[in-house]
């Protein structure tokens, strides 16, 4: 019996064994829904442009926070659809807020000059804010109220039809 | 009836490969040629039985046999017949199904090709890769089993999942990585083999090599059809995004390529046997690995499968499969080692297939560590979080780069020891080349690191191939005065092996500059149109002329119609579409593609407002896509000639 070879062998199979049982019971797209119906983890960030932004300001309108990155590709199939919305309902009292996912400053000031936003975007240093709010990939949009609740959250690329519908259902 | 004859061929299967499992390992170990002949006849029966239940469930399938609960599940009435053949693999119970397919028709055939053949090995493999066979077809006859009966039968079914019903690549794409997977399960047999018996002869090595070939291929072709699936479809205009379950499909490939590189210093030089098997092992376990991320719904991806009950017997088995190979590994290796082994200096090429190796283990291990941190993560703390592309690129945009480098000096050194000013010579002209491209791109324009030195390091590379490929041949024509082409095929075709090795790389050199054109120099836009609004990006012109609807049974869409012109003139109409399935609340899209062999113009519909004629449109041009596809089926043909079997009559080259 060769030990080294033994010892090396289970150091590395034993721990992904181990993670992946533990991974049982846990639905990944089940739990991402748990968010909805609680309160919207609060947060203090500031802008590309280095504005403050807190989200307690916005408690008492409805608001769309939407996690994004220049490096995620459904991200930008998403940002007409965003810009659309934002366009249409922001004089209705809906506050965006977008929120960039470890990606680089400089970069989104980038994109966003090309493409435009009627929104601020804020830097979240260290992902603290995206892992408030459980973020497992981008794009993910939260939908909440008035009352700071959760309405609904979407993985992956907002379509128009469920923007309208769930900003019609908040307002 | 077929829920029952289906059940009862499932079961003989079960029972052909379990005998076959114990009379084979029986075999192996006493040596007895009746036991051995048992495993074979245990194999064909096996194979006949697994053949028997797919065809029953592919009739089923056809003549919507509600009876059945598969059939139940993914067939309806509207599915076009194509779909309906393919949807056998488009839900778990089909799926598990095919893989018992695939592997009792590989183990029949491994079994016959072994019958005259390595009688000191063959019998232990063949019983290992049935005791394989058994766990899956436990799997079908238990508890997913797809044969169930439906007590009262609907006359309708819901039909397969949408995003599978909507491209041609969707029929080859999940067989050839089927191939792939379950190929591997007889390398792998093949390596617990070795270690029982503790010996390894060279044929026996030659032939392990050989058989892991054809797995390897189908998955390098699987992996591409995959990425061209989600190019085509799903709309973002990229071709991988290190999806979990990408990168399993990925893993094994890691693997096994790294087996490839390292077989052959084991058959010169006899070094790295254990290591060498070890990968053989590590491929197979990391496509259970793969297929338990795809099947189980402990992974966020595109393509799991809900949670299902298979999740944990599958862990299980691959907790027991880890833990067999380790201990097997770790008792018997010690017998094949050479005592008195060491390698060469840095400058040989045993030398550059080590760092080969090494790349390929940092490259596999960064990638798993990567897909598994987010479970790992949220085990420990609780906390969902995602690794994103950017761990990915960061990590693998060096390894790959080191890949290419030694892509290019590994073939220019010979094997031992080599003098300095050989080296000098031989990488002398290739050298000229990388500084030539580097410089021709400075000059150009072209300053982007990654791409500078993926060109460079690509041009070196192919130098060094293109030198490795014609020498032979050159040399042939000035000893014998041969004409030059005649030469060259004859080298080509004595050393096969060798040649589609090269051919491989060339495929990898080509599929390399692709992704690094496309990647790093992709422009895209979004933009709005007015009907008979006429729009540019870059060299094209975008004119919107129209919208329509279009309602099918299963969904309705939207096809919005674009005039396209590129420099001035016309190169045809786009129609990207935006899809809505009757179950989903997200609106799928199918955009338009047209490629060229500079670049792609890729369109995709973002939304479409008929009241007000207007579209949203988002747009990307990407460089030499292309030639990614075209860089796999160079793989493909190297594959080809590399494992084409060898002309008997063996002659000196």
């Amino acid at each position: 019996m060769n030990w080294k070879v033994l010892a090396a062998g289970l150091a590395i199979t034993a721990p992904l064994v181990a993670v992946l049982a533990a991974g049982f019971g846990r639905d990944p797209k089940l739990r991402s829904n748990a968010l909805e119906g609680t309160q919207a983890p609060m947060f203090d960030l500031r802008t590309l442009d280095g504005e403050p932004f807190s989200l307690e300001e916005a408690r008492g309108k409805p608001t769309v926070v939407n996690f994004w990155s220049t490096w995620c590709q459904p991200c930008k199939i998403e940002h007409p659809v965003l810009m659309q919305a934002a366009r249409s309902y922001t004089p209705l009292g809906v506050h965006f807020v977008a929120v960039l996912y470890q990606d680089d400053a400089a970069k989104a000031r980038a994109y966003l000059q090309r493409s435009g936003s009627h929104w601020p975007t804020l830097d979240d240093p260290g992902g603290r804010t995206a892992i408030a709010y459980g973020v497992a990939g981008v794009p993910e949009t939260f939908f909440i109220d008035a009352n700071g609740t959760i309405v609904r959250k979407v993985s992956g690329p907002v379509s128009q039809e469920v923007m309208v519908e769930t900003l019609e259902q908040m307002l | 009836m077929i829920p029952e004859l289906g059940r009862a061929a499932v079961l003989l299967g079960l029972a052909a490969c379990s005998v076959g499992a114990v009379t084979g390992l029986w075999a192996g170990k006493t040596g007895r040629t009746d036991a051995w002949r048992w495993t074979r006849i245990a194999a064909y029966v096996f194979a006949g039985a697994i053949t028997a239940a797919t065809v029953l469930m592919e009739y089923a399938l056809i003549t919507h046999d509600y009876s059945v609960k598969y059939v139940a599940e993914v067939g309806s009435n509207e599915t076009p017949l194509t779909f309906t053949i393919v949807s056998l693999w488009s839900s778990l119970e089909g799926s598990i199904l095919l893989w018992a397919f695939v592997l009792a028709v590989w183990s029949a055939y491994f079994a016959y090709s072994m019958r005259n053949k390595h009688p000191e090995h063959a019998p232990w493999a063949t019983g290992c890769i049935l005791a394989i066979g058994v766990f899956f077809t436990f799997l079908v006859s238990g508890i997913a089993n797809p044969f169930e009966r439906v007590p009262n039968p609907l006359d309708n079914g819901p039909g397969p999942n949408p995003l599978l019903q909507n491209h041609v690549l969707m029929i080859i794409h999940p067989p050839a990585l089927y191939l792939g997977y379950v190929g591997m399960s007889i390398p792998f047999g093949m390596a617990c083999a070795t270690l029982l018996s503790g010996r390894m002869p060279t044929a026996w090595a030659r032939a392990i090599r050989r058989w892991m070939l054809v797995p390897w291929t189908a998955l390098t072709v699987g992996i591409i059809l995959g990425g061209w699936w989600s190019y085509e479809v799903l709309g973002w205009g990229g071709y991988w995004a290190w999806d979990p379950v990408e990168n399993a499909s990925f893993l094994p490939w890691l693997t096994a390529t790294a087996f490839i590189h390292s077989s052959m210093v084991m058959e010169r030089k006899e070094h790295l046997k254990g290591w060498t098997l070890a990968l053989v092992m590590a491929s197979f376990l990391l496509t259970l690995l793969g297929t338990f991320m795809t099947r189980s719904g402990v992974f966020n991806s595109v393509h799991s499968f809900t949670q299902s009950p298979i999740g944990p017997v599958f862990l299980g088995f691959l907790a027991f499969a880890l833990l067999v190979s380790v201990v097997l590994l770790a008792a018997r290796v010690d017998l094949l080692t050479v005592p008195d082994s060491k390698l060469a200096g840095p400058w040989s090429r045993e030398f550059a297939f080590l760092g080969n190796n090494l790349l390929f283990a940092a490259f596999t291990f960064t990638v798993l560590l990567g897909t598994v941190y987010p479970l790992l993560n949220e085990v420990l703390t609780d906390v969902q979080i995602s690794v994103g592309e950017p761990y990915f690129n960061r990590m693998s945009v060096p390894i790959c780069m080191g890949i290419l480098f030694l892509m290019g000096v590994g073939p220019a050194l010979p094997w031992g020891q080599t003098e300095p000013n050989v080296l000098l010579k031989r990488l002398g002209v290739p050298t000229a080349i990388t500084v030539l491209i580097a410089g021709g791109c400075f000059a150009t324009g072209i300053r982007e690191p990654t791409a500078v030195m993926t060109f460079a390091l690509a041009g070196f590379a192919a130098a060094v191939t293109l030198r490795e490929l014609t020498e032979a041949g050159r040399h042939r024509a000035q000893a014998l005065g041969e004409p030059v082409v005649k030469a060259l095929l004859h080298t080509w075709r004595v050393g096969h092996r060798r040649t589609g090795g090269y051919v491989v790389h060339f495929g990898v050199i080509i599929i390399a500059v692709a992704i690094a054109a496309s990647s790093v120099y992709r422009s895209e836009a979004e933009m709005t149109l007015r009907e008979g609004q006429t729009k540019s990006f870059m060299h094209y012109d975008i004119t919107y002329t129209g919208t329509e609807r279009i309602d099918e049974p299963h969904r309705w869409s939207r096809v919005a119609r674009f005039d396209i012109q590129k420099n001035g003139s016309s190169i045809g109409n786009a129609e990207p579409r935006l899809n809505h399935y009757k179950t989903m609340n997200q609106s799928i899209g199918t955009p338009t593609v047209m490629s060229g062999l500079d670049e792609d113009l890729y369109l995709s519909l973002v939304q479409v407002d008929p009241e007000a004629k207007m579209a949203s449109l988002s747009i990307v041009v990407e460089p030499l896509v292309w030639w990614l596809w075209f860089g796999g089926g160079v793989m493909l043909l190297g594959s080809i000639v590399a494992g084409w079997p060898s002309n008997r009559r063996r002659k000196v080259a």
